[in-house]
């Protein structure tokens, strides 16, 4: 439940530290999940926020759109096609937030 | 030790986010920084256009004077109506840059020899160092010196740059997201080197060199057989023999002697040989309305983002349309409320080589009327990607830059080569467009050509009243006999231009009696003209049948004028495969040799898309000219091959011309010889391409155009496109060159009419719908009509969506 909890705060203060500032912004903001919700899992939810937030964000842009152009970036990636380039973001993404929240939960635990 | 846990997920953290928020070359792949380009809120992901999206409908630009309103069509051709000329140009500045700001810059920096501040390699290098050698920001200087303080230059200036003040990470085009890169302010100097980048692109070839070394290995005679100035092909742009009445101006003084040299040095291609475009006006005698038509189609290298760029502009006394460079203000090819005017190139030699005679090889000094002449050295600093710089010493004479000499593509360490190019002189491009976009008849339209110097065209008019001409125009050397042809002794001063020809001689007509004019790269006038003309190669092909159809023709319609822009009729396979047949010997054909014969025998010389015909012909074509020609490919000096004209006609009347002998087989070859192996070593291609293929050899898959991205490199983001026509053709549209934008202009008292298509779209973001939305139909030979607004809110149900411009303040 905590977890659940870790991650929503890290989804939805990552959306709009986003907003505002560059794409670092979200290793902030799983910092301040992992610091202010920690869990024992703090990777995982760090991953599991940002990766989504990423994907999903990533997804929808390229729903809406009428142009082609992920599969072309996927191509010039080298990628067979563009979910893999969905993954790649996803995976980049997430693994920034989780070193990120698993920065603050360690910062939490030498405090306490 | 949760200390060290906490400091080693942080250095972990941190690590990680430093990795990928730079970009990485490990060998000669360049990496974007990842973390940035592929954040969904920050990155690529955000230059995906929604479905149907809309810009801002509302924008605060500082420095307009009033409110300017821009209307968009469905096609995204933005319509801009400004109350004043400086709001106009301004508005045109910003708005072009907002689709097309990284197209516009790249293009700069290629110009300007810069390209090695996006990509370095060695290629890259060798590029830039050549335009830095041929003097194209010499040349852009030059020319802002008579034009950098015209208003249109310095409101567009002002726009581009208030646009990219706009910029952030998140809304800066793709190719600056993936080339890791930021724009740089706009400049006038900016604008004058697009101009000059597309006088390289038109105006720029030359064989000075190839000859000079062709006239040493095979002699005079053998020379003027092979590249004769004139290959009087018939139909010249302009016919009317003994009718030019004015006093040439002659040069007094020995004319330039016949150098006698092999050069040795390894030149670099500046132009692509097949650079052409069509175009022609029909008086109303010969139309369905009554009144003019006019048509235009340039040909160049086809690119995405697009050469041009479509606009509406509209002001006080001005109201006109049609194509734009982007990064230069004002119409180029277009039409207004009273005329339309297109370009084809002129072809005109005009640049020369003179050969420099240095005192030594520090290259301080040169020979000139027998006195040692100091030189100017400008050390050219080409920045590399990841922060070294290359240094480049170019040595300027009084003819111009140095382009090859002992630090560039040549050995010799006393001798170098000047290169003297017409669009290195100063000249008002600008205020010729300028003009052009306002006039309201002939005498207008005479009076704003006037202004034009370079790349040398051939406009081609037609007004609402009626008339329509032609003119030939340009700034022109008075040449003497061979001037210009070979490489010219650089060390005396009387070698050079003496003079110009005034534009009252260049060759123009004016509704003359068959009731149309028409060009398409071909050679000027009858042989009567006074002025020696000499150039790389004249078209042959194209005006003929272009000519022909429009003598046979009456009645035209725009629908006529469409179908002659996309005519697939294969003139010179009409006039040479009957001749390849018959020295085919047939009976020593194979099996899929013979069904070739067939094909080609009951082919209708129409290089139409489903062609088979077409592919054995074009195949059979390529392996003929390497063959016959093998002479040139020498591995020292630069040769030409002559034209596929004149080629024809030697195996034709000279089958026994030393040259269609291979130099390396023991056999004594003839042409008969020549062109039964190419036969052989066709059907062989094709026969390859059909193990690779699940199509028929038809002509558009043969051919496999496509529509590659300015960037080679990246062809994931080309466009395969399937077409007829082929460079000679009409429809002029070989691999990767062709019609780039194709226009039809009824000139109707009632109001113009226009139909026209591009092979792109008008967003330069290929993550918008409208990046590449007008391929398909100018794929298939069709056109969209023009919409042409006399006031915003004219045709309120054709509007996609309207932005009203607002000056800071109000």
């Amino acid at each position: 439940m905590r977890l659940i909890i870790q991650v929503l705060v890290i989804v939805v203060l990552g959306f709009f530290m986003e907003l505002l500032l560059p794409w670092w912004s979200v290793a902030i903001a799983a910092f301040i999940g992992g610091l202010l919700v920690t869990t024992r899992l703090n990777f995982l939810a760090g991953f599991l926020a940002i990766g989504i937030l990423w994907f999903v964000k990533a997804l929808i842009n390229d729903l809406v759109t009428d142009s082609d152009l992920t599969d072309r970036v996927a191509a010039i990636f080298m990628l067979h096609s563009k979910v893999l380039l969905l993954l790649v973001t996803l995976l980049l993404g997430g693994l920034v937030g989780g070193f990120a929240a698993m920065s603050g939960g360690a910062l939490r635990k030498y405090r306490v | 030790m949760k200390l060290a846990k906490f400091f080693t997920s942080l250095a972990i953290t941190l690590l990680l986010i430093y990795l990928i928020n730079r970009g990485w070359t490990i060998g000669s792949v360049s990496i974007p920084p990842l973390g940035k380009f592929l954040d969904p809120f920050h990155g690529f992901w955000q230059n995906l256009e929604p479905t149907g999206y809309q810009g801002k409908k509302q924008l605060i630009i500082p420095g307009l004077k009033a409110p300017v309103t821009v209307v968009y069509d469905s096609l995204l051709i933005p319509h801009i109506f400004a109350q004043n000329n400086d709001d106009l140009y301004l508005s045109q500045g910003y708005i072009t840059a907002m689709h097309r700001l990284w197209q516009m810059e790249f293009q700069t920096h290629a110009a300007a020899g810069r390209v090695s501040e996006i990509v370095a390699s060695d290629a890259v290098l060798n590029y830039d160092r050549r335009q830095r050698r041929l003097g194209m920001v010499y040349g852009a200087g030059n020319a802002l010196a008579s034009m950098g303080k015209h208003p249109a230059i310095v409101q567009y200036t002002e726009g581009v740059n208030r646009f990219i003040e706009t910029l952030d990470y998140k809304n800066l085009p793709f190719e600056y997201k993936l080339l890791d890169y930021q724009p740089e302010p706009w400049t006038p100097l900016k604008c004058a080197l697009l101009l000059k980048n597309m006088a390289q692109t038109l105006n720029m070839g030359d064989k000075d060199i190839e000859m000079t070394n062709a006239l040493k290995l095979y002699g005079r005679e053998m020379v003027d057989l092979l590249y004769p100035d004139n290959e009087k092909s018939g139909d010249p742009i302009v016919e009317k023999p003994g009718q030019w009445n004015f006093q040439a101006i002659t040069l007094d003084g020995v004319p330039p002697a016949i150098p006698d040299d092999l050069i040795e040095i390894k030149k670099l291609a500046v132009s692509d040989p097949n650079t052409g475009s069509n175009n022609w006006a029909v008086s109303g005698s010969k139309t369905y309305t009554g009144s003019p038509m006019l048509a235009g189609d340039p040909h160049l290298d086809l690119t995405l983002p697009s050469i041009w760029y479509a606009v509406q502009l509209h002001g006080p006394e001005i109201n006109t349309m049609g194509a734009t460079l982007p990064g230069v203000p004002s119409v180029i090819i277009g039409f207004n409320d009273s005329i339309a005017w297109s370009v084809t190139n002129a072809q005109r030699d005009l640049v020369d080589w003179y050969k420099i005679t240095f005192r030594d090889k520090s290259r301080d000094q040169y020979l000139l009327d027998g006195k040692w002449v100091d030189t100017r050295k400008v050390v050219e600093e080409i920045k590399m990607r990841g922060g070294s710089t290359f240094y480049d010493t170019v040595v300027y004479t009084h003819w111009g830059p140095v382009t090859y000499d002992n630090q560039f593509q040549s050995q010799n360490e006393l001798n170098g080569y000047a290169f003297r190019w017409i669009a290195h002189d100063p000249s008002e491009e600008i205020n010729a467009f300028h003009r052009l976009n306002r006039a309201k008849n002939h005498a207008e339209f005479m009076e704003a050509v006037n202004y034009f110097s370079s790349p040398a065209q051939n406009f081609v008019f037609a007004s609402v009243s009626g008339d329509i001409a032609i003119r030939v125009q340009g700034k022109f050397p008075v040449r003497r006999k061979d001037e210009g042809r070979f490489v010219l002794d650089g060390s005396k001063s009387s070698n050079g231009w003496q003079a110009f020809i005034p534009n009252g001689h260049n060759v123009m007509d004016k509704n003359p009696e068959r009731g149309f004019v028409s060009s398409a790269n071909q050679y000027p006038a009858d042989s009567t003209y006074p002025y020696y003309i000499t150039s790389t190669e004249y078209q042959a092909y194209r005006n003929r049948r272009i000519n022909q159809v429009l003598r046979e023709a009456g009645n035209i319609t725009f629908r006529d004028m469409m179908r002659l822009q996309t005519d697939n009729y294969n003139l010179k396979a009409a006039e040479s495969l009957p001749l390849f047949l018959s020295y085919l010997d047939s009976t020593q054909l194979n099996h899929l040799e013979k069904q070739a014969y067939q094909v080609l025998r009951s082919w209708d010389y129409f290089n139409h898309a489903n062609s088979a015909g077409a592919s054995y012909y074009e195949a059979w074509w390529d392996n003929l000219m390497p063959l016959l020609w093998d002479e040139m490919q020498n591995e020292t000096a630069s040769l030409s091959r002559p034209t596929a004209y004149n080629t024809i006609r030697l195996l034709r009347d000279k089958p026994e011309l030393p040259f269609f002998d291979i130099e390396h087989t023991q056999e004594k070859e003839t042409a008969a010889d020549i062109i039964n192996r190419a036969f052989i070593l066709a059907v062989e291609d094709i026969e390859k391409w059909k193990l690779d293929h699940t199509t028929l050899p038809v002509w558009a898959e043969f051919k496999d155009s496509y529509i590659p991205h300015l960037l080679p490199p990246l062809r994931a983001l080309s466009i395969p496109v399937k077409t007829g026509g082929n460079h000679d053709i009409v429809n002029a549209h070989s691999r990767t060159h062709g019609p780039s934008w194709r226009m039809v202009v009824s000139l109707e008292p009632s109001g113009i009419k226009t139909w026209a298509v591009y092979p792109g779209g008008q967003s330069g973001n290929p993550g918008s719908a409208h990046h590449h939305d007008m391929v398909a139909r100018w794929e298939k030979g069709n056109y969209f009509p023009m919409l042409f607004l006399k006031a915003p809110d004219e045709n309120i149900q054709k509007i996609f969506y309207s932005t009203q411009l607002n000056p800071k303040g109000q």
